[in-house]
């Protein structure tokens, strides 16, 4: 069962109480302090601290947001999932009122800080945690309201994530499809490990209550609309989306349509396991010369079609530590040595598809090596990179728009050089407005690693 | 008027204040401000109420100013409102009767127009946690449960709950829960629905072990109309709600299979929500609903993957941390289910170290004939890992996957090139591992010893790893020619050995070597024997003495203790007992699954919360009422789990058929765990035959003289399991004593049936057990036959291993409960006769 929270903090980098939320009283500041400055001395890293951890029959679950931890304290047996994306949720609703979540943001906004954090959570279990909704209860200075007093919304309201009464004068919607290709190569050159997240991010500033509707080339979906599927259609394996869909109504006829709240928001995410073939290819050749010298040979080689261009292409290789006098030259882009994280680091601002570069790295190593310290790091090549108006997947995107008055086709702003297309979307308002949306397509880099041998 | 300008002067500067000159300022600017309806009035006591929270949240005492604050605060301006409400939350529980000053104008504003205020201010009055202050709670919360305004209401239902932890009687008295419930049931706005059921499920779960009724009201939450209700509206909810309602809809009981897939059919789209939280609380609902049915059980399974994988790859790596601890559950319970996506566990260099290693024990776990070769060769990437301690779990991870197949060949190679590294932590982990291979694969000692003869005991550091070396080389000393050499080596080096673990295993190795090479080790055993005696560690010293005497008795019994002939470890035990590992299932979707823990094991009893309430009877299995009811798992997961045993038996070593590895109960892993060296292997034999011996002795002496019985027992006593939980609850021990068990007895209780049995002959009926050998529970009651209705409960813990039961009794007459226990002891003693 859903156990409730006692107390929610927001500490410094050195674990140090900035404020906190005594939900139950039965976990003290002192308590929660020693707790975390205890966790932070042990170890190095902070990264590597599990974000659940018991004690003293306490149990803390935490999370790093820039230079602040956001903790739950909680004597009962919580829902640990729930807790943890409570906790991002929270840094979202901080995001929104302050720009940027750190300690700075936080020590000038104290009053709107214990303001929120009262009604995100109410002794110990999670009420509401949209943004838009939450400024309705906020009434501190900078978001005065001017107008004469009126229930809050979201409570009169069907629909949880927007409020009525939103006017713009200019709407507007932006959709990004992003896909995150991660891909592991084993030293071999086999490709042990291929998948594909990908995300449609909105953002929308459009008037009253809109309805949106959303096609896509998924092969379930067109089959059930009865559409034919020549080889165009993808399979996604499974689809996640934002609470605003109606997903009873995806279940029946694969429909997806929603009520969209107002600003950024995540509308869909999907991910795809069948194997792409890498959009970069790296292949890297160290050899030893003598034990002084070592060489190294990067080839890159990009594996997309001619008309899209990689752009911030970051190829990391990683060098013995104790490298030194590195001579370095490439066929593009320019590298330089990375001491600090024994790499050699390989930039490339534009990297056009069926090209392929060559960068050449020598170092000289201490002819006198401590026999045993050679504790070699395994450590893999990273690359990192974005390819605009490319989708990986193939999924496709086309955009139309329905208001009131009629159906408009939308695809105005971005049709060139994209496989990758969402079929339509509809916006229905009662008032008849024009809204301009705005497609962006960009496949980048996740977690994408090559083993060396 | 005007503010004063000094006003001005101090907000500008948001300075640290060090000591009390500065709160006294505050304080005579605020009474200063205190009644002043000048325009901008407000604007100035904004500015100084922020200061004064500032101050209180970095810990400077402001409560001093609490009346000047408590008197600003009469005004319409909702942030100085909240802004005090906070200060005043802040310090009424250790300033009581200045609270008491609060009362007056939070009672008004809780009459205000604005719903903001009404709520605000209901809020503030239940947060004060003062007992003495609960007598003004009450009517405000009873005219905020029918607010107009959701807002106030959804603020009140909380209040509920917090009056209940300030006073349960007072909430009570004045009818809360029923109300709760009713606008549970009617409200339109679903959050106010949401916090009655966080409110009533809180109440009734601290509240069931004290009243019937009670435990009924927990009950009528779970019912079929409040459920169809609450499924009904699900939608309306927003996504923290939604896990809630689905957390309490795992704990429905459906009345039958149309039952399950309308649930079903509903939830099915709650596992494309967006929040990770949502999907795995609906994953919980279809596992529970599912348990009774096999088939629908694993395509349960399935059907979750997917989701489950996307919400480890997408997200926080905290979040995935959380989904990845529960996939791992799911994984431990069925691995085959699983093996054809191993490659989702593969390690990123950038994960976190704790993500890597629930993914290396569920490679370990889903590893089978099909996928080992992809999965060992990945293992063997990270061994070389910059991050030491998972290179080491992943190399321990390939041994285990040695351990649980019969295709070793491959593994064994791969093993040996580890110690071909050359870094010493590879090569500790591994010794560790050849040794525990060897003893469960003997025929491949010939391959090993040709390496492990090889490695310097120089290079070898690690007390874990020395010792598995020691062992191998007494073990196997007639096969590697230098053994004697490098045993005299290092016991010449015995004062050095800081382990006591190393200088044990030195001692029995000598004697191996000894036993198989008498002319070459002669010396070294000498030596060692005399530097064991001289020794400050107990346990060497006793050691090193029984060899010596050992010796001087006759060699050749030396020979049987220290040398028997060894049979080969078919299964390893499991460390957690199937019993724990169902708990931690039926507590899905907490940190039950993170820590790998049931929740009694890591929460104070007033914490515990919902369904933990019978923390001794819910660890059995109630007889047969619930049995009924209660569709459990064990069977449907023996099902799901037969390739386990399957591939055990099928791999020709398994020399104890019964002992099957993970979740089938493991009777008798106990015997099929061959300690480490042969000496300890043998002497339990002895041991346990001499302590039975006593145990015998002891029994008897015991047992002989059973008090006559003076009392009648009913024979047909009836109590149902609820009235048992209460009764327990409620009756203190009046007797807690051990009292040993006949040999016989032991010999007897291979399952809790028998003992059942047996005292129900003896008027004494058994309401629950559970736990498997060597340790049995047993929920017993009896009635007293002379109409007066009066029980004996008791709880019996036994213990076959020791021979022992422990025993406690409650009686509603404690008076004959001595009799009671008389008549108990003689049953029982007469168990196995």
């Amino acid at each position: 069962m859903a156990g409730a929270v006692s107390a929610l903090f927001l500490l410094d980098i050195k674990g140090r109480v900035l404020i906190w939320r005594d939900y139950r009283g039965d976990v003290s500041a002192v308590q929660a302090e020693r707790f975390f400055t205890k966790l932070i001395e042990k170890e190095v890293d902070p990264e590597s601290h599990s974000p659940v951890a018991i004690d003293d029959g306490i149990s803390y679950m935490f999370i790093q947001h820039s230079n602040v931890f956001l903790m739950t304290a909680a004597r009962q047996n919580c829902n640990a999932a729930s807790i943890l994306l409570f906790l991002h949720r929270v840094v979202d609703v901080f995001k929104h009122y302050f720009e940027e979540l750190e300690e700075e943001s936080l020590r000038d906004n104290f009053v709107v800080v214990y303001e929120l954090l009262d009604e995100m959570m109410d002794f110990g279990y999670p009420q509401y945690t949209e943004a838009k909704i939450l400024s309705e209860f906020i009434k501190t200075d900078a978001y005065r309201m001017e107008v004469a007093q009126r229930p809050p919304m979201a409570v009169t309201n069907a629909v949880s994530w927007r409020s009525e009464g939103i006017r713009y004068k200019k709407n507007e919607v932006f959709l990004d499809v992003i896909e995150s290709v991660n891909i592991l190569v084993n030293s071999n050159g086999q490709i042990i490990r291929s998948d594909v997240v990908g995300a449609l991010k909105m953002r929308t500033y459009l008037s009253g209550m809109p309805e949106c509707k959303l096609g896509l080339n998924d092969r379930v979906l067109l089959e059930a609309q009865g559409q034919t599927t020549k080889g165009k259609a993808i399979d996604l394996d499974d689809i996640k989306f934002h609470q605003c869909v109606r997903l009873a109504r995806f279940e029946n006829d694969r429909t997806i349509s929603f009520i969209p709240p107002d600003g950024a928001f995540d509308l869909m995410t999907y991910r795809l396991s069948t194997q792409v073939k890498p959009p970069i290819w790296v292949e890297a050749q160290v050899e030893k010369h003598s034990r002084s010298r070592i060489e190294i040979t990067i080839k890159a080689r990009s594996q997309f079609k001619e008309r899209s261009t990689a752009t911030n292409v970051e190829i990391e290789l990683p060098v013995p530590s104790d490298a030194t006098n590195p001579n370095i030259r490439t066929s593009m882009g320019s590298a330089s040595y990375a001491p600090e994280n024994d790499a050699l680091v390989w930039k490339i601002k534009s990297f056009p598809g069926g090209k392929e570069y060559m960068c050449r790295a020598e170092f000289n190593l201490p002819s006198i090596t401590a026999e045993d310290a050679t504790s070699e790091k395994k450590a893999p090549i990273r690359v990192k990179f974005e390819i605009p108006y490319f989708t990986i997947s193939g999924i496709q995107v086309l955009l139309y728009l329905t208001t009131f008055s009629g159906l408009y086709n939308l695809n105005g702003s971005c049709h060139h050089a994209s496989i990758a297309q969402v079929r339509y979307l509809k916006i229905i308002e009662k008032s008849a407005y024009q809204a301009l949306p705005w497609v962006r397509y960009i496949t980048r880099a996740g977690e994408y690693e090559l083993r060396l041998i | 008027m005007a503010p004063p300008p000094i006003v001005q002067q101090k907000s500008s500067s948001p300075s640290q204040p060090s000591g009390k000159s500065e709160v006294s300022d505050l304080k005579l600017q605020l009474r200063q401000l205190a009644g002043s309806r000048a325009p901008g009035a407000d604007d100035s006591k904004r500015d100084l109420f922020k200061r004064v929270i500032s101050y209180m949240t970095v810990g400077i005492d402001v409560s001093a100013a609490f009346s000047e604050m408590v008197m600003c605060s009469a005004t319409s301006d909702i942030v100085l409102k909240k802004m005090c409400y906070l200060y005043v939350g802040n310090y009424a529980r250790c300033h009581p009767d200045l609270a008491l000053l609060t009362i007056n104008f939070l009672q008004k504003d809780c009459r205000d127009v604005d719903p903001m205020i009404r709520g605000l201010a209901l809020r503030s009055l239940c947060s004060l946690r003062v007992p003495n202050l609960v007598e003004y709670l009450v009517s405000p919360l009873s005219s905020g449960l029918e607010d107009g305004s959701p807002y106030v209401r959804m603020v009140a239902v909380l209040g509920v709950l917090k009056l209940y932890h300030i006073s349960a009687t007072t909430c009570f008295d004045s009818d809360f829960p029923a109300s709760l419930k009713n606008l549970m049931l009617t409200d339109s706005d679903a959050q106010v629905v949401a916090n009655c059921l966080f409110v009533l499920q809180e109440i009734w779960n601290l509240e069931a072990n004290k009243s019937e009724e009670a435990n009924r009201e927990r009950e009528t939450l779970l019912s079929k109309q409040t459920i169809y209700y609450l499924l009904n509206r699900i939608k309306e909810f927003n996504e923290w709600a939604q896990c809630l309602i689905l957390e309490l809809i795992s704990k429905y009981i459906p009345s039958d299979s149309n039952d399950i897939f309308d649930i079903m059919n509903l939830l099915e789209d709650r596992l494309q929500h967006a929040n990770g939280a949502v999907v795995l609380a609906t994953i919980k609902v279809f596992l529970h609903l599912t348990m009774s049915m096999t088939d629908v059980h694993q395509q349960v399974y399935e059907r979750l993957k997917a989701p489950l994988l996307t919400l480890v790859g997408s997200g926080s790596s905290e979040q995935s941390y959380a989904v990845l601890s529960h996939l791992h559950l799911l994984v431990m319970r069925a691995p085959m289910l699983f093996s054809s996506d191993y490659k989702h566990f593969y390690c990123q260099f950038s994960d976190p170290s704790y993500i890597k290693k629930l993914k290396l024990e569920m490679l370990t776990a889903i590893a089978n004939e099909s996928n080992t070769y992809e999965i060992v060769t990945e293992l063997c990437e990270y061994a070389g890992n910059v991050d030491v301690p998972i290179a080491r779990e992943s190399i321990r991870a390939v041994g285990k996957i040695a351990l649980q197949q019969y295709d070793v060949n491959a593994i064994v190679d791969r093993l040996l090139q580890f110690l071909e590294m050359e870094k010493d932590y590879v090569t500790a982990e591994t010794l560790v591992l050849v040794k525990d291979l060897l003893r469960k694969y003997p025929q491949w000692s010939h391959d090993c010893i040709a390496v492990v003869g090889n490695i310097s005991s120089k290079n070898v550091q690690e007390p874990k790893a020395k010792a598995a070396l020691i062992w191998m080389l007494g073990e196997y000393s007639k096969d590697m020619p230098d053994a004697p050499y490098i045993l005299e080596n290092l016991i010449e080096n015995w004062d050095d050995e800081n382990a006591a673990e190393v200088r044990l295993h030195l001692l029995t190795a000598a004697m191996k070597c000894f036993l198989k090479r008498p002319p070459e080790t002669q010396k070294a055993l000498g030596a060692a024997l005399a530097a064991g005696v001289a020794d400050s560690h107990q346990d060497v010293h006793d050691r090193a003495l029984l060899y010596y005497r050992l010796l001087q008795y006759d060699v050749s019994v030396a020979e049987r203790v220290v040398n028997p002939p060894k049979q080969a470890v078919s299964v390893f035990a499991d460390l957690q007992s199937s019993e724990v590992k169902d708990r931690i299932f039926d507590e899905f979707n907490t940190l039950s699954v993170v820590y790998q823990k049931p929740s009694y094991m890591f929460t104070d009893k007033e914490h515990r919360g919902p369904f933990e309430f019978s923390e001794e009877i819910g660890n059995l299995s109630l007889d047969q009422e619930s049995m009924d009811n209660a569709p459990r798992f064990d069977e449907s997961d023996k099902d799901l789990l037969l390739g386990t045993s399957e591939r055990e038996e099928n791999g020709g070593t398994s020399i104890n058929g019964a002992a099957t590895p993970g979740y089938s109960a493991p009777h008798d892993y106990n015997s099929s765990l061959v300690p480490l060296s042969s000496q300890t292997q043998s002497e339990p034999a002895v041991t346990s035959q001499t302590s039975f011996a006593i145990d015998d002795l002891l029994g008897l002496s015991m047992l002989a003289a059973p008090e006559p019985p003076s009392l009648k027992l009913n024979s047909k006593a009836a109590l149902d399991p609820g009235t048992f939980q209460r009764k327990w609850g409620q009756l203190g021990v009046s007797i807690s004593q051990e009292i040993p068990i006949s040999p016989q007895g032991v010999g007897s209780l291979t399952t809790p049936q028998a003992l059942i049995r047996h005292m129900q002959a003896n008027s004494i009926h058994c309401i629950a057990s559970g736990g498997q050998s060597p340790n049995f529970k047993f929920f017993l009651f009896a009635q007293k036959d002379d109409g007066s209705a009066s029980f004996f409960l008791v709880e019996c813990i036994v213990n076959t291993s020791s021979a022992k039961a422990q025993v406690k009794v409650k009686a509603d007459d404690a008076s004959a409960s001595e009799a009671f226990f008389a008549l108990f002891q003689s049953a029982l003693s007469k168990f196995g006769m």
